[in-house]
């Protein structure tokens, strides 16, 4: 189980938000290169279809293989009126084969992009992870070295947190206050509901842009 | 001068619908009455007078009437001119009092002329109409230097972050058309993040791939030379029209950014807006200053009424005193009528002890003495007479002279106050006053002299009727001249009772003379 929002900034600021990240979270920044596949069951395997993903971390020297099962979201009053999204989500790691297992097994591709950005692993009332990343996409199938961005002009910010069942609320919680202090750069949701890019952005990243200058000197 | 101008500055018809002129003219007739009252409050503190308490009650309701009115006609004239501020919070409490004042802060109006006297500097010695075009020219240049820095610091703007982004400028405010491209962007890259919409490729192009795939999937993949899977992929036909969203996108993202443009010079046209708008708030206080006409036209009126207010004052002070002067004429009849009465229905000699005793006077009864001594002897009463004519010719023609010509040259102001002074005499405790207070005088005075010779004489001859009707009309004329003194007339009236009490004949001759 995990909680989970989405976020979009512009390309232009996101030099900023990484100054913002830096100093809020007080730890190294990682940089990111995951090829994602999208496995799906078919028919034969059962009345529901089921969706698997393969993340292959390639910022490794030696790639590093995910598998990760993503669920339905918690539902129900109390999950409206969270500001953050709780679902179900299993991962693990495996080795190289996985994929080869999981073409034996009936599983069929059904997409696949890749991420390519940075992201923050720190502890602040829960194990937070903020990822910021350019989606792109391949022409050409597993043609990683070819691959376009989706949107040029803007990425994607995630923030999630793994929880459980008894401790989902406080996570959410720190989720939620952790998101407040990204708000004059860009705003969060739950995945689903967008929510734009915010006025201020700009002069948020000026004056960040602006601090980075006075570090310089 | 100022007041004129003033008056010249605000409108005719205002002026009059208003009165402006006569409420003035009364709220200053009014100060000049109040001044006069309370300098008359100071003068009875100084000189230990008593204060005449009714001329005081009715100069007081006649300033309370005009107060009141002076007030329900300025009700009327605020009307027009005051303002109420109505919608009164934090943020304009502090600014209230200098946008409702009628004038400038002193240190406003010090920078206020000090700019004037710098812009004008130089040329004060020209005419308006050159002046004006100077300021014209003035304000041009400043315009042409104020656009000039605005283009320096759009281009060093540019340049700036062109130089350390390496993109396109920042868009400070997003419109409708790039807000909505951003939303259709965010809902797309959310769908491909979360549901791959947009990842997926065309069946076509997968045969291509297997031949050389990445290092990271060379040995993940499975060793099958034939793809029964792709196959049903072929029958998917949505690809071609995502791709082809997905061109569009991309597209309108470019149109997007050559949208920013725009709006920068937007930008730029807000900062104007800005810096306009702090002129209305400064003109605030200036257009309130055309409020400092409203009080000026007033003093015009000063000279044309006040001598109205005057006589309107004087006939106001006369009433009083001639219902004074009436009331006092009263009690004088009413004083003549009890002591005919008491002289037809008693006896000479009851009467006369009657009318000593409840005096108390010593003087008067010292008066009685040579009386009774003149009526025992006959023959020397004669000499006395004889000698009492002879004084009576030797001081009648001096001092009746002397007396006449005063009462005459005497202004009637200084009668109505002797008048007004008769009014305690009524009580025994106040004659008994005025009486202890003139021996002294009486006793050397002239007319106290006659008023005995005419006593002793009256007493003496009885049947002599030719010399008492002479020494009667002396008497008359001194009498007349008395009234001039409030003591003398007190110490005659005591005489006249005396003599009507002794001779009803004589008090009916005196009424008619009187009368």
């Amino acid at each position: 189980m995990e909680c989970v929002v989405q976020g979009i900034i512009e390309t232009q600021h996101v030099e900023a938000l990484e100054i913002l990240l830096q100093g809020l979270c007080g730890v190294q920044r990682e940089r990111l290169r995951i090829h994602e596949i999208c496995l799906k069951s078919g028919q034969h395997l059962g009345t529901v279809a089921s969706e698997v993903r393969l993340l292959c971390d390639l910022e490794q020297a030696e790639p590093s293989w995910t598998v990760k099962h993503v669920g339905g979201a918690m539902r129900g009053a109390g999950a409206e009126q969270i500001s953050v999204l709780v679902r179900s989500m299993v991962e693990s790691k495996t080795s190289k084969n996985a994929l080869r297992m999981f073409y034996t097994l009936g599983y069929k591709l059904d997409h696949e992009l890749l991420r390519v950005g940075f992201s923050f692993n720190f502890h602040r009332g829960a194990q937070i992870t903020v990822t910021v990343s350019s989606i792109n996409k391949m022409l050409k199938l597993h043609a990683t070295d070819e691959a376009v961005p989706v949107t040029p002009g803007i990425q994607m910010v995630e923030v999630t947190a793994p929880a459980t069942a008894e401790t989902y609320t406080e996570v959410a919680a720190a989720v939620s206050s952790f998101c407040e202090y990204l708000a004059p750069l860009l705003h969060l949701s739950k995945p689903g509901i967008s929510t734009g890019v915010v006025p201020t952005a700009a002069a948020a990243a000026a004056s960040l842009m602006s601090d980075g200058g006075s570090t310089t000197l | 001068m100022e007041g004129e101008g003033g008056g010249e500055g605000l409108n005719q018809a205002v002026q009059q619908q208003l009165n402006l002129k006569q409420v003035k003219t009364r709220a200053i007739s009014l100060f000049k009455a109040i001044s006069r009252i309370l300098e008359d409050f100071e003068a009875y503190g100084r000189t230990n007078s008593t204060p005449k308490w009714q001329d005081i009650l009715g100069q007081y309701s006649m300033v309370n009437l005009e107060l009141f009115n002076i007030v329900d006609d300025i009700k009327k004239v605020s009307k027009a001119f005051v303002v109420h501020p109505k919608n009164v919070n934090a943020e304009n409490a502090t600014i209230l009092p200098v946008m409702l004042s009628s004038k400038l802060l002193p240190e406003m109006e010090t920078d206020d002329t000090a700019k004037r006297d710098q812009l004008l500097l130089g040329m004060q010695n020209l005419p308006i109409g050159m002046q004006m075009e100077k300021l014209k020219a003035r304000l041009d240049l400043i315009s042409a230097a104020c656009e000039g820095a605005e283009k320096v610091l759009a281009d060093t703007r540019k340049a700036y972050c062109f130089g350390t982004r390496q993109g396109p400028a920042i868009a400070p405010t997003l419109d409708k058309g790039q807000a909505a491209k951003i939303q259709e962007q965010e809902n797309l890259l959310r769908s491909a993040v979360n549901a791959g919409d947009g990842l997926r490729i065309p069946g076509d192009q997968r045969h291509i791939t297997p031949a050389q795939p990445p290092l990271h999937l060379a040995d993940a993949l499975p060793v099958i030379v034939n793809d029964p899977t792709a196959q049903p992929q072929l029958s998917s036909n949505t690809m071609p029209a995502q791709n082809s969203l997905l061109q569009t996108s991309s597209a309108s993202q470019l149109l997007g950014r050559s949208a920013a443009s725009p709006s920068g010079a937007t930008s730029t046209t807000s900062f104007d807006n800005t810096t306009a708008s702090p002129i209305p708030y400064a003109n605030s206080p200036r257009s309130s200053t055309n409020m400092m006409n409203t009080p000026s036209p007033q003093p015009q009126t000063t000279q044309q009424q006040p001598q109205v207010q005057q006589q309107q004052r004087q006939k106001l002070m006369q009433l009083p005193k001639q219902q004074q002067q009436h009331h006092q004429i009263l009690a004088q009849q009413q004083q003549f009528r009890q002591s005919a009465m008491q002289g037809l229905g008693q006896l000479h000699g009851q009467h006369q002890m009657q009318f000593s005793q409840p005096l108390g006077h010593q003087q008067f009864q010292g008066r009685q003495l040579p009386s009774g001594h003149v009526q025992h002897g006959i023959g020397q009463s004669q000499l006395n007479q004889g000698n009492q004519m002879t004084r009576l010719s030797q001081f009648s023609g001096p001092a009746n002279s002397a007396l006449f010509s005063a009462a005459q040259t005497t202004p009637n102001t200084q009668m109505i106050p002797n008048i007004s002074g008769t009014l305690p005499s009524q009580s025994l405790l106040q004659r008994t006053q005025f009486g202890l207070s003139g021996n002294n005088p009486q006793r050397s005075h002239p007319s106290q002299m006659l008023s005995d010779q005419m006593f002793n004489m009256g007493g003496g001859n009885p049947g002599g009727m030719m010399p008492i009707q002479q020494q009667q009309q002396h008497g008359s004329q001194a009498f007349g001249s008395m009234a001039s003194n409030a003591q003398n007339l007190q110490s005659g009236l005591v005489t006249l009772q005396n003599t009507q009490q002794n001779h009803p004949n004589f008090s009916q001759q005196r009424q008619q003379n009187l009368q």
